[in-house]
Formats: structure tokens, C-alpha cells, sequence
């Protein structure tokens, strides 16, 4: 597996397809820190957003780089379609880690926040970058080429996915009451952004736990749905 | 013989189109066999499921050991590879959990004996279709496999290469590996193809169906059934006393004939009739 990530990282790199998704994040997030100083919990739990995006945009990227012969070939050297899928998603996690850490040291490096960064307030909004980035990856997996063939139901499923995870809350609140609860299949990208903009940042045993569980228990539903489809494609 | 692998009912659904219906089959050790129809017929499709990279729709496939090595040549190796041919064999050698010393030793060899020493360091996606199929060819012979399965491995080959991979085929049988292929140039494998399998719409059999098409009848003497048997344009040999009756294509008639007097034959008749015939 630690060959795949390492051929996949090195196929991604000379594609030059991780262009485009880079270049957006830092623009993104040097945009955003353009005015300080700025308030340290709300501007991460903004840019988990972003990183929630970007993350979707790299895993759709990488899921193409290999055409399906080169796949059934890879598939049949690693000795399992499982195998091979979970070395693609775990490549665009590890890049998605980088953008994390980007994301996280950026503003502190270059003084944009009002205060000083706790390790208390670190700790949880880097698990919140990650659990974001994670649910953007396997969302996008099952928008992916090797489930959507076509590019348009490919792009368009997920660009809408997106959309309609962001104005989730804005959805719940015009829907009538009997059909309210169909935001619930969204992905609950907002679900850890009212926890953590009411969180006082003091102390860790404050913050309620709920919101980033059922991010995580989400995202291991899609990924076992992902090789539930990657598995009857085959 | 041991089997190798045994399909049991194997049956493939495109798109509501029955591509592959009910098949069974065994495949032997240390045998090379061919898979042979018209265009469409499932032959690709069959391969897959074979090699496991692709689920029958119904059915069971068998493997004697279940880790068991499949080396795996399709049809149309890609060319959108971003690596050399060196970097692309290694990454697929350790993948596949080659030893290192091996590997190394192991893809100078195939790249020499392949003659893709003076472009190993280009990338894949700028080599010719022939040095990208000799790629494809090299991936799959890299580990050494037990089960070697070709999908018209010759495509866009030149001579020289033909005859290598014809070579090697040989040498791997000669170490124990079962070799399965599709192909539709006629000589190349000839000489060692030990069982062929036709298939007709979705169905396989060890006969070659031609449903009322014209074939050429000729009767011959002097000449082994066993010799003429595998030949191509061979559909059926029937033996009566001394002389074999031999159903043939028509388009590869004239060969055949040839063949049957460089042999040392004698031809008695030669006329041509309608009906179904089955080679067995």
C-alpha cells in the first residue's frame, strides 16, 4: 500500500493536476487573512470549510488519474480492489494533511489573529480541519470517476453535494415541517461550526462531542458505501 | 491434470445485453490454451472475469490456490502512463511485493529481451503503441505468474517481439504456468496452443460452430489426425480407414492444402458443401 500512495502522490504531481485545487486554497486562505487581526476559533472553523472543499476537489482529481485498464492491472499486482481504493482516498488524505497544517500555521506565522493560539483551541480546531477534510474526501469518492463515469454527473453530483452541505441550515429553515428532516442526508459540514463559535476556547471538556462523532460516523458510512459501489461496479 | 481454475455457470449481463451465458469450464495446469471467436463475442470479457478484475453477473470462478500470482495483459495497455517503462515495472514489482534484488535483475532482462533498453527512460505516454504493448506484456510476466492471461498480446507487435513472447510463453509453460489467450493472427502461437476454445454467442465450446456457411471438404491421406487437428481454418477432422476427411474454411483452404503437401500428403478431393459443422 505504501508503493501505491507513493506512485499515486507521484502520478498526481506530474499530472499537474493539483494545481488548480492548491493554488485555490492559498489564494482562498491568504485572501481571508487579508484584514486583521481576526478571531481565532471563527476563522478556523471558516477555513475547515474551505479545506472541506479543497479536499473534495483533490480526492475527484485523483480518483481520475488512472484509467480503468491501469486500474484493473493495479488492482490485480496489489491483490485487492479494497486495497487499492483505500491507497487512493489515504494519498488524497495525506495531501489534505498538508493543506491542514498550512491552514493551521499560516495565520500564526504571519500574526493574523487578535491572541495568542492555545493548545486547547489548536488541538480541537486541527481535529476539526481533519474531520472536515476527511468527510470532503469520501464525499467526493462516491462522485468519482470510478462510480460516475460521466463527467457531468460526476462534477455536477458533487458540486451540488457541496452546495447543498454549506446551505444546509438555510434549507432546514424554508423546507415545511414534514420534509425539514431530508437535510439530515446532507453532509453535516456545518454541524461543528455552532459548537465551536460558542465555544469559550477554555477548557476542552466544555465543547460538546456530538457534532464531531456523527461527522466521523458519517464519513465511515460513505466510505463503506464507496467500496460497497466500487465493489458491484467491478 | 490439476485445475487450475473451474468456472461453474459463469454467466455476464452488459447493459440488458447477455454477453457471457452459463459457461463452465476448467483450465488445467501448466497448459496453454486459447479462447478464440469473432469480434464481440465475450472473449475480453471472459479474460476478466478470469483474471478477477471483473464479477460475473452469476456464476462462480474457482481458483485452486487463492494466492495464486495472475499476470493480466489487456487488450489495450494505456498510454496516459506519466512514468518510464523502468519506473512503472518497478513500482508494479514492489506493489506486488517483489523482492528488491529481484525486481532489479528481473526488469533488465524482460526490457532486454523485449528490446526497450534504449527507451526505458522515456515516459510511457510519449513510446510508440508497439513499446507501450511490450510494456503491458512485461507487467504481467514481472512476478512470475501462475496463470498468464493475454488479450491479443501480438496487437501492434513487431516481428521480433512476436517471436520473443512466443519464446517466453514456452519457457514459462516449461516452469508450470497456464497460459490463456485470445488472438486472431493465425501462425504466431500455433505451435504451441495445446487446447483452443471457440466462443458463439456467449456460450463456449471446445467446437467451432459455422451455421450453414459454405466450407471447403478435403480428403487427404497420409497425414496424422493429431497433426491437423489444431490448425487454424480447421473445423472438423472426421477419419475413414486411411483417408481424413477435413472440414475447412474457406478462406483458409489454400494454406492449408499447402501445409497438407509440404507435409508429405496426398490430397484425394477437394469440394466445397453447406451445413453445420462442429470442430471437436
Amino acid at each position: 500500500m505504501k508503493t501505491l500512495i507513493n506512485y499515486t502522490l507521484y502520478d498526481f504531481i506530474r499530472s499537474h493536476k493539483y494545481f488548480p485545487p492548491i493554488s485555490t486554497f492559498i489564494i482562498l486562505i491568504v485572501v481571508y487573512y487579508s484584514y486583521t487581526p481576526n478571531p481565532i476559533i471563527d476563522s478556523y472553523a471558516v477555513t475547515a470549510l474551505m479545506i472541506y472543499f479543497i479536499s473534495a476537489w483533490l480526492c475527484i482529481s485523483v480518483m481520475a488519474l488512472d484509467p480503468p485498464v491501469q486500474r484493473q492491472v493495479m488492482i490485480l499486482h496489489i491483490g485487492g480492489r479494497n486495497l487499492y481504493y483505500l491507497s487512493k482516498l489515504i494519498t488524497v488524505w495525506l495531501l489534505s494533511l498538508i493543506l491542514t497544517a498550512f491552514a493551521f500555521i499560516y495565520p500564526i506565522v504571519f500574526g493574523m489573529f487578535n491572541e495568542q493560539v492555545t493548545f486547547t483551541i489548536g488541538f480541537i480546531s486541527w481535529m476539526n480541519y481533519i474531520l472536515l477534510s476527511t468527510l470532503g474526501i469520501v464525499v467526493a469518492s462516491i462522485f468519482s470517476k470510478v462510480i460516475m463515469e460521466n463527467v457531468v454527473n460526476s462534477y455536477g453530483g458533487l458540486a451540488l453535494t457541496i452546495t447543498f452541505s454549506f446551505t444546509a441550515l438555510g434549507i432546514y429553515e424554508i423546507l415545511p415541517v414534514s420534509i425539514k428532516n431530508i437535510v439530515w442526508i446532507f453532509p453535516p459540514v456545518l454541524v461543528t461550526q455552532k459548537t465551536l463559535i460558542n465555544w469559550n476556547g477554555e477548557n476542552i471538556f466544555h465543547i460538546d462531542v456530538i457534532p464531531f462523532i456523527w461527522i466521523l460516523l458519517y464519513a465511515a458510512l460513505l466510505l463503506w458505501v464507496f467500496l460497497k459501489l466500487v465493489k458491484r461496479k467491478g | 491434470m490439476n485445475k487450475r481454475v473451474a468456472l461453474e455457470n459463469v454467466s455476464k449481463v452488459y447493459m440488458n445485453k447477455q454477453v457471457l451465458s452459463n459457461i463452465s469450464l476448467s483450465i488445467e495446469e501448466n497448459q496453454i490454451m486459447a479462447i478464440r471467436g469473432e469480434n464481440g463475442t465475450g472473449k475480453s470479457t471472459l479474460l476478466r472475469i478470469i483474471a478477477g478484475i471483473e464479477q460475473p453477473s452469476s456464476g462462480k470462478v474457482t481458483y485452486r490456490n487463492n494466492n495464486m500470482k495472475i499476470g493480466y495483459v489487456p487488450e489495450r495497455f494505456p498510454k496516459q502512463i506519466r512514468f518510464t517503462p523502468s519506473e512503472y515495472l518497478h513500482y508494479i514489482g514492489k506493489i506486488g511485493g517483489i523482492s528488491v534484488k529481484y525486481l532489479e535483475d528481473r526488469i533488465e532482462n524482460l526490457l532486454h529481451r523485449f528490446r526497450l533498453n534504449n527507451v526505458k527512460n522515456q515516459r510511457i505516454m510519449e513510446l510508440s503503441k508497439g513499446n507501450i504493448q511490450k510494456v503491458g506484456i512485461i507487467q504481467a510476466l514481472i512476478h512470475n505468474p501462475n496463470l498468464l492471461i493475454l488479450d491479443e498480446p501480438l496487437s501492434g507487435l513487431d516481428s521480433l517481439a512476436q517471436e520473443e513472447l512466443v519464446t517466453i510463453i514456452g519457457e514459462m509453460k516449461q516452469q508450470g504456468t497456464t497460459v490463456l489467450l485470445t488472438y486472431h493472427e493465425t501462425n504466431a502461437f500455433e505451435s504451441i496452443i495445446e487446447r483452443k476454445l471457440y466462443i458463439h454467442n456467449g456460450n463456449i465450446s471446445e467446437t467451432k460452430v459455422l451455421d450453414n456457411q459454405p466450407v471447403k471438404l478435403l480428403i487427404i491421406k497420409e497425414i496424422k489426425e493429431s497433426d491437423v487437428k489444431l490448425w487454424d481454418g480447421v473445423i472438423q477432422v472426421e477419419k475413414k480407414e486411411d483417408q481424413l476427411f477435413l472440414y475447412v474454411s474457406s478462406r483458409d483452404s489454400d494454406v492449408i492444402l499447402l501445409r497438407v503437401l509440404q507435409l508429405g500428403g496426398s490430397i484425394e478431393a477437394v469440394s466445397t458443401v453447406r451445413g453445420n459443422y462442429r470442430r471437436s
